[in-house]
């Protein structure tokens, strides 16, 4: 396996409404392997923050401003958020 | 014109820039704060918005509509912070050569935006104070 593979990098996700505060910050910061997937970020945030897997309310996950499926990877440089289902209007 | 704006939404400034020389109709909806909910009064609603993401996204609605609809002039804002029942929240104005498509397009524009945008709303009702968990949106 590649060196850079290896690594881990630390990936800011912005918070908002409801999630910002189950978790209480606006943003937190995660130490992922190189390369980690959407799907993978979300399996890690679900463990890390119960406050957020005990309510069964469905998140999706932005990258650099784009929802994101679960296959797509995420480098330190991407703009992560974390959305709570959409209640604009 | 794509905003997202913590100050109350000017009617009159909305119209003007959806103006268009060669426009026949010009639509506009306007959404505002409903003094109750299904579980009974709502004073007021506290709108919040990833803002950069949300611009961008009004901006995509906006290409969207215009590949689907000959328009002129799309004019889209959505206001954040604490709003009091009959606040304006959204407007959609879209002017266009012929009506059908100025309807069809603020339709469009209006249902993605409650769809796809990502702006959240607390209200402050009798029952307390809750988050209304909308719809998830898809990835793209």
């Amino acid at each position: 396996m590649a060196k850079e593979q290896l690594d881990l990098v630390s990936v800011r996700v912005k918070l908002f409404a409801s999630s910002r505060e189950r978790i209480g910050k606006d943003e937190i910061i995660l130490s992922l392997a190189n390369q980690t997937t959407v799907g993978d970020l979300k399996k890690k945030i679900m463990e890390l923050y119960p406050a957020l897997s005990s309510t069964k309310i469905p998140f999706m996950i932005a990258v650099n401003h784009k929802v994101a499926d679960d296959a797509t990877t995420i480098s330190h440089l991407d703009e992560v958020a974390l959305l709570p289902p959409v209640s604009g209007g | 014109m794509i905003t997202i704006t913590r100050d109350p939404i000017d009617l009159c400034k909305i119209l003007v820039d959806a103006k268009d020389r060669s426009a026949g109709g010009t639509t506009l909806f306007i959404g505002s704060v409903r003094d109750h909910n299904d579980k009974g009064t709502v004073s007021e609603i506290y709108y919040e918005a990833y803002k950069e993401m949300a611009e961008d996204m009004l901006a995509k609605i906006e290409s969207e509509v215009r590949k689907r609809w000959n328009i002129k002039k799309f004019v889209a804002i959505h206001r954040i912070g604490d709003l009091k029942v009959g606040d304006i929240s959204v407007a959609v104005a879209v002017s266009a050569e012929h009506r059908q498509e100025a309807f069809e397009a603020c339709k469009y524009g209006i249902d993605e935006i409650k769809t796809r945008v990502p702006i959240w709303k607390k209200e402050v009702s009798e029952s307390g104070v809750t988050w209304v968990e909308g719809i998830s949106p898809k990835s793209e």
